[in-house]
């Protein structure tokens, strides 16, 4: 019987285990959208939480054979002929000690360019002030998009 | 050794005999709807989403008020259903009938499809307003379902498996209805 309790734990904890990315992978800083891909001062996890997309619709992590981790983030709103459904992808990829957005899907009508999308997904922790990673703590850090602290 | 071969071969009796006696009945089927629509009736997300199997689909055909307007479609899986249900608990005013429900149990009697129609009655908020407090509303929107439901045992209990439903939204004025706050 443990034996059974055991092995039926340790399959979940396998089955499991890659339901959403590691600290390890949502601490990296996000990549901005220029062509040096400059840091932005943000950690992924930062920027998720600042978004907030959590909240609302629902939320679901694929990871893909190469690493990467994809973020679908699915809602229902209502329209005038009634509820419809909105989706966006984003996927993100370990870049060094960065995580750059790699691409971007979503509902018919929404714009899937990364520069827009990343462009967008700054806007709510360069606006609420979130807290940046260590290197941007320092007087005079520089960020792609990053607003100081005073 | 012996002693896990005994334990794995009396779980495997008590597993198939607990399966055995698993048989649908319509009674079960109508209380298992009626404590679904109860559910509902108190918009309260947990107890709606634990009566959804974990490959539940939902797959809704809403006809809005403006004829104008084509149908939507929207299909969903049980976690978007789920956060869908959580919004439900916004609501102060609804009030969910039955007007009717059939039920045809398979043959094995292992599952059943339910056949139901019916009326809600909830405040119509504009898509695009964001209302101030929940009685901000002017109108009420009468929305009649035709649900059709697959039920089936999942981990011991009954579960919808899925459901198709097809909806037809008309507005009234708020003050042709009286629904208390709940």
């Amino acid at each position: 019987m443990m034996l059974v309790l055991v092995g039926g734990f340790a399959a979940h904890r396998y089955l499991s285990r890659h339901d959403a990315p590691s600290r390890d992978f949502t601490e990296l800083e996000l990549a901005g959208a220029d062509d040096d891909q400059t840091g932005s001062c943000y950690s992924l996890g930062t920027v998720l939480i600042a978004n907030r997309t959590n909240d609302g619709g629902a939320r679901t992590w694929t990871k893909s054979d190469d690493g990467a981790w994809t973020l679908l983030v699915d809602d229902v709103v209502q329209s005038y002929g009634g509820p419809v459904r909105v989706y966006q992808k984003f996927t993100f990829a370990k870049f060094g000690e960065q995580v750059r957005l790699v691409s971007v899907d979503g509902s018919k009508g929404a714009n899937m360019t990364i520069k827009y999308n990343v462009d967008e997904l700054l806007g709510s922790p360069n606006s609420l002030r979130s807290t940046p990673v260590d290197r941007c703590l320092q007087p005079g850090a520089t960020g792609y998009h990053f607003v100081p602290r005073r | 050794m012996r002693l896990l071969i005994l334990t794995i071969t009396l779980l495997a009796l008590f597993g198939s005999l607990g399966g055995c006696s698993r048989r649908l009945h319509e009674k079960d089927v109508l209380e298992f709807v009626d404590q679904a629509d109860n559910a509902a009736r108190k918009r309260f997300a947990p107890d709606i989403c634990a009566l959804r199997g974990k490959d539940f689909t939902l797959h809704v055909t809403f006809h809005g008020y403006r004829q104008n307007l084509a149908p939507t479609n929207v299909e969903m899986d049980r976690k978007l259903f789920c956060k869908e249900a959580g919004k439900f608990s916004r609501l102060y005013q609804y009030l969910l009938e039955r007007k009717a429900v059939e039920v045809n149990l398979a043959e094995d009697r292992r599952s059943a499809r339910v056949t139901s129609s019916y009326v809600e009655t909830l405040p119509y908020y504009e898509p695009d307003m964001m209302p101030r407090t929940p009685d901000d509303f002017l109108e009420f929107q009468v929305v009649e379902t035709r649900d059709e439901s697959v039920i089936g045992f999942e981990g011991g209990s009954l579960k919808f498996l899925s459901t198709d439903s097809e909806s037809h939204q008309t507005l009234v004025p708020k003050t042709s209805v009286r629904i208390p706050y709940l």
